[in-house]
């Protein structure tokens, strides 16, 4: 509580041997807890039961609803002793049981009573206590008293108070910000504990306005702040005030720079480092704003403090993933700490030197990393393998001395996860650096010889797959393999068959051995083994049928499946048996996602009015059902995309419309999603009027009014139109909605007979290029990249002006190309001067398309981009590149 | 060492035997908490707040010492007044004797309370509040609408006092004091 507990002693091992806690046991304690029923108090006694009582609470004991009733009451009457160590035992344990609100009640009196009294300790206690139990009635019958606290002079009691509120904001926020006048008062007080939770309560009260954060941090700044931890709490407000202003403040020109600098030379340790932590997270620093925060960080380095040493290192180490120049000052103190006893501090060593090492220190590096390695927990080795393949990445170089770790750590004990990592490093590394390929490769057969986990086998056992056939010598590969259909379980022989017969149908010399290993395996136990086997047989022509060409026999091995497993699935579940085989051509590609539209609608809903649900049909197979159940549309042919729903109409007007587009091969439908949101109206004979004059290609072949719309009932009425076929024609059209209008009685809910003719301007629909492409993934880009080879490929640079920062440019040409970022490529580190995004998806008249593109960007915020493509058809190629021309 | 022990007995029980608990309860604003401060310090006021809870006080009357737990009234703290009731010397129940209104629900709540296994033979005390109002009852219309005839496992004793003007407040404490040591 709000008393300083005793310090307890640095030898742990003299207490153990007597601790008082030693077989305490709830049903004794519970016994013993009767002392507090007794006419004649022994506080001692009482002090040393709810001590015990306190203790099997936070050893996570739980006392029945009927036990902490009773001891609850029992509590209460210990109110009746004077004594002040008990008192404050009392108080701990009424808010360790929490008992319920209609119990609690009862030591109201009590508290207020105490919060009043002469004793300041009680005082402080009270208010602790009172505000954890008080409710939102209570707590306006004593804001009177604990206004007054926060401005006490006794320290403990304004502490207590200002915690309260702390406490108390996130419950009744309008009473504490009453208090802001007091609070105010507080951070100028003298005590250092007042002053930090007076500034912590003050800035919560304000923190959503941005401005009175701003004034509070430079007026603060100015040097009234004593006690370090008010000051710790300033650095971070400021350098959320400076991350806030970032948008708008020049370079180069940073306010609070200075004040944050000069905490640097302040005399509290806490200060300097978070100060330097704030230095070194400031958005865009630059080295010579980093370079005080780094000096005063390494001479953390080597301090004697453990704390120190690894809040410094830790900074250290993300600092390196950013500006791994800025640290290699640091490199030779951190070698020292490779040593350190404390493990976290070695791990976090190791790799920041990783990220910070050149090519000469590798060997080094490797040789000391070797030594630890088998004293640190698993996820440190993680953490190191992952250190490990980002530099091997780095210094391609120096695969030979990396590798060779990486097998020699892989044959060691561990656990998944770790393995998981290793295998996943190797694996990487082969597909990266290509001089690593055979040894890899040998490392991780060597690895399944002797695996656990089947997981990994089987990853292994595919990935050899692909990659084996294509090395100098195939057949060293096969003994690994066929050992698998031996010795391993049902899972690992049935990819190890799939391994076999991906060799034998890219390595001709090797064929009729792979048959005869495939035939061996047509006896194994398992059903799955058996049929992969015979399925191989088959295909690859090992059973003397007719071979299928080799084109075919390749693309059903090795090629990916182009439908995402989770529409596969539905289908394969909606797919009842019948005389007609399952179509994989009739599973959807476009990967489901709730529109935002719909997000919206539910967020609105509560406040009753808004706009509900303005998509009531948001996957691609609904919307297909509604097109194909209106007569005039049936005749389109296959439906190629709809579009995410494009709001028409300001959110909170009186009719809500949005649209989707339906793109057909040579027909666009324009579905519009009508809400009415006036109860005294009810629309009807409703169509959207469509100016088609800046849409030249287009011409209205159809449309469906929808009869009636009554209040929150959305409705949908469609407009079709025809385009020359295949042609990705683009254009604007402008939209008003027309309607007859009938007063409703909101009471009767009757409409009225006669309606008056009206109309609604909406806003402009574009269609555009995106419309025409299919957002389809690819798992692996590279595979796909060189599979669809160079022959329309088409490449082209431009300048996309100056931008506000790589990511706004990047997140532009995804949307405006509509293509399916792949690999996680559309995130970006947070301050990269260039980087490559990969598109992929499916153009009008299913032609596949792959897009590179990469981003540059020079100090002047000018964004370069070179955009590659790769699509089955030149012209496709060439109207991706007309996109972005036009865009 | 004999006499020693005998003597130290003998100081004890100056001090420690004429110590006792009382509970204090009754409907709200029947004058619980005034009583306590007549008791305690002869002091009268006439706007109380109501009691959130319970008041301890601890009052020394010649050599007995009364812990009293004045407990709140308003119904939900009714529940909770047999806990404080358990082995006290006596219970006090207070009852406003010019609120006719409420006194059936002061009777529910007696007999109510009455009737806890816990709580049986704690002799009784029900005293008539406010009878410096000229419409409060007498002592025999308050017997007979509070049913204490009808109590027979316990010692029941009524007097009818006033707060205000102090009347009978010492033939209270007298009773009390007196049932102090048929407790013990």
């Amino acid at each position: 509580m709000a008393q300083p507990l005793v310090k307890k002693d640095d030898d742990r091992d003299d207490e153990a041997e007597y601790s008082p806690f030693l077989g305490i046991e709830k049903g004794a304690v519970l016994q013993e807890a009767r002392v507090f029923n007794d006419p004649q108090l022994d506080s001692r006694r009482c002090s040393q039961v709810i001590t015990k009582l306190l203790y099997l609470l936070n050893q996570g004991e739980t006392f029945t609803k009927v036990e902490a009733t009773e001891v609850f009451f029992s509590v209460t009457k210990l109110f009746q002793s004077r004594d002040i160590g008990l008192r404050r035992m009392v108080y701990l344990i009424i808010k360790e049981l929490s008992p319920s609100a209609d119990e609690v009640i009862i030591v109201t009196s009590s508290l207020m009573k105490d919060m009043n009294s002469k004793t300041d300790m009680y005082r402080a206690n009270a208010i602790r206590v009172l505000c954890r139990i008080t409710d939102g009635t209570l707590l306006t019958q004593i804001e009177r008293y604990l206004k007054q606290a926060i401005v006490d002079k006794n320290p403990v009691v304004a502490s207590a108070a200002l915690v309260s509120g702390i406490h108390l904001l996130q419950t009744n926020p309008e009473i504490v910000k009453r208090w802001s006048n007091e609070v105010q008062e507080a951070v100028q007080s003298r005590a250092a504990l007042v002053q930090f939770h007076a500034l912590a309560l003050l800035h919560q009260i304000r923190q959503n306005d941005r401005l009175a954060v701003s004034k509070l941090v430079t007026s603060l700044t100015r040097g009234t702040a004593r006690s370090p931890l008010a000051q710790c709490l300033l650095i971070r407000y400021t350098s959320q005030v400076i991350r806030e202003s970032a948008g708008n403040a020049q370079m180069g020109d940073r306010p609070f720079y200075d004040y944050l600098e000069g905490c640097l030379r302040h005399k509290a340790e806490m200060v300097i480092f978070e100060a330097a932590r704030a230095i070194t997270e400031l958005h865009g620093v630059t080295t010579r704003e980093l370079t005080p925060a780094i000096t005063v960080l390494q001479l953390f380095l080597s301090s004697s403090k453990p704390v120190l040493r690894f809040a410094a290192v830790r900074t250290l180490n993300k600092v390196a993933m950013t500006h791994p120049m800025a640290v290699t000052n640091c490199n030779i103190d951190m070698e020292s700490l490779i040593s350190d006893q404390n493990r976290s501090i070695a791990t976090l060593a190791i790799t920041t030197l990783l990220k910070t090492g050149n090519e000469s220190s590798v060997d080094r590096l490797m040789k000391q990393i070797t030594n630890f390695m088998s004293d640190i927990a698993d996820e440190f080795k993680i953490v190191v393998v992952e250190a490990i393949r980002s530099l091997c990445l780095k210094f391609p170089l120096k695969y030979r001395a990396l590798m060779n770790f990486l097998s020699n750590i892989l044959r060691e004990e561990g656990g998944f996860e770790y393995k998981k990592a290793i295998v996943d490093s190797i694996v990487i590394l082969i597909r990266d650096i290509p001089d690593a390929k055979e040894s890899g490769l040998l490392h991780l057969c060597e690895f399944i010889e002797d695996c656990e986990f089947t997981y990994l086998s089987t990853q292994i056992l595919h990935f050899l797959g692909i990659e084996g056939p294509k090395t100098s010598d195939p057949s060293k590969y096969i003994r690994y393999i066929y050992n698998r259909v031996h010795l391993e379980n049902a899972t690992v022989r049935a990819s190890a068959v799939s391994t076999l017969a991906k060799f034998g149908a890219l390595v001709d010399s090797l064929k009729p051995r792979v048959f005869i290993l495939l035939r061996r395996c047509l006896f194994d136990s398992d059903d799955e083994v058996r049929d992969r086997a015979t399925l191989y047989l088959n295909t690859l022509g090992g059973d003397g049928s007719v071979v299928e060409t080799d084109s075919d026999v390749k693309d059903f091995l090795f090629g990916s499946l182009d439908v995402p497993l989770v529409n596969l699935e539905t289908c394969l579940k909606n797919y009842e048996a019948s005389e007609e085989p399952f179509d994989i051509n009739s599973v959807p590609k476009e990967i489901k996602s709730q529109p935002l539209a719909e997000k919206k609608a539910q967020s609105k809903k509560p406040t009753g009015l808004g706009a509900p649900p303005s998509a009531p049909v948001s996957t691609v197979d609904a919307y297909e059902k509604l097109l194909s159940s209106i007569p005039e549309f049936s005749n389109f042919g296959k439906l190629f995309k709809s579009s995410a729903p494009v709001e028409l109409t300001e959110p909170e007007t009186e009719y809500a419309v949005n649209v989707v587009k339906h793109i057909f091969d040579s027909h666009v439908v324009f579905q519009y999603n009508c809400t009415n949101t006036i109860p005294e109206q009810l629309l009807e004979n409703v169509i959207v009027a469509v100016d088609a004059s800046e849409a030249e290609e287009f011409s209205e072949v159809a449309s469906k009014p929808l009869a009636s719309l009554p209040y929150d009932t959305p409705g949908q009425t469609f407009l079709a139109f025809e385009r020359p076929e295949g042609v990705p024609a683009v254009g604007k059209f402008s939209n008003t909605l027309r309607f007859i209008v009938k007063e409703v009685d909101p009471t009767t809910g009757e409409a009225e007979e006669d309606g008056v003719e009206d109309e609604y301007q909406l806003e402009d629909l574009e269609v555009v290029p995106a419309d025409y492409i299919l957002k389809v993934p690819v798992f692996n880009f590279r595979n796909a990249w060189e599979s669809m080879g160079p022959d329309f490929e088409r490449i082209d640079e431009y300048g996309l002006g100056q931008r506000e920062s790589l990511t706004e440019a990047v997140n532009t040409v995804i949307n405006l190309l509509g293509l399916q970022p792949c690999e996680g490529t559309e995130v970006l580190a947070s301050n990269s001067r260039s980087h490559t995004c990969l598109l992929s998806g499916v153009y009008i008249g299913n032609v596949k398309v792959l897009v590179r593109l990469s981003f540059g960007i020079d100090s002047s915020r000018e964004v370069a981009m070179k955009l590659a493509v790769r699509s089955e058809d030149e012209a496709v190629s060439d109207a991706i590149h007309e996109i972005v021309g036009s865009g | 060492m004999g006499l020693w022990e005998a003597f130290l007995n003998w100081l004890r029980s100056l001090f420690f035997k004429q110590e006792m608990e009382l509970s204090l309860i009754g409907l709200q604003n029947a004058g619980k908490t005034s009583l306590v401060n007549v008791i305690a310090t002869g002091g009268y006021s006439e706007d109380m707040i109501p009691t959130v809870g319970f008041n301890m006080r601890k009052v020394t009357k010649g050599n007995v010492t009364i812990k009293l737990w004045d407990l709140g009234g308003q119904p939900r703290f009714r529940s909770m007044w047999e806990r404080y009731c358990r082995a006290v010397s006596s219970i006090v129940y207070v009852v406003d004797a010019a609120d006719y209104d409420n006194l059936s629900v002061s009777r529910r709540e007696l007999h109510d309370l009455l009737s806890k296994p816990s709580l049986n033979g704690i002799p009784l005390l029900v005293l008539g509040n406010k009878i410096d109002k000229k419409e409060a009852l007498s002592k025999q219309d308050l017997t007979e609408e509070m049913d204490l005839k009808s109590i027979t496992d316990r010692e029941v004793c009524c007097f009818m006092i006033s707060c205000k003007n102090s009347t009978n407040i010492d033939t209270v404490i007298d009773w009390l004091v007196k049932h102090s040591k048929s407790k013990n």
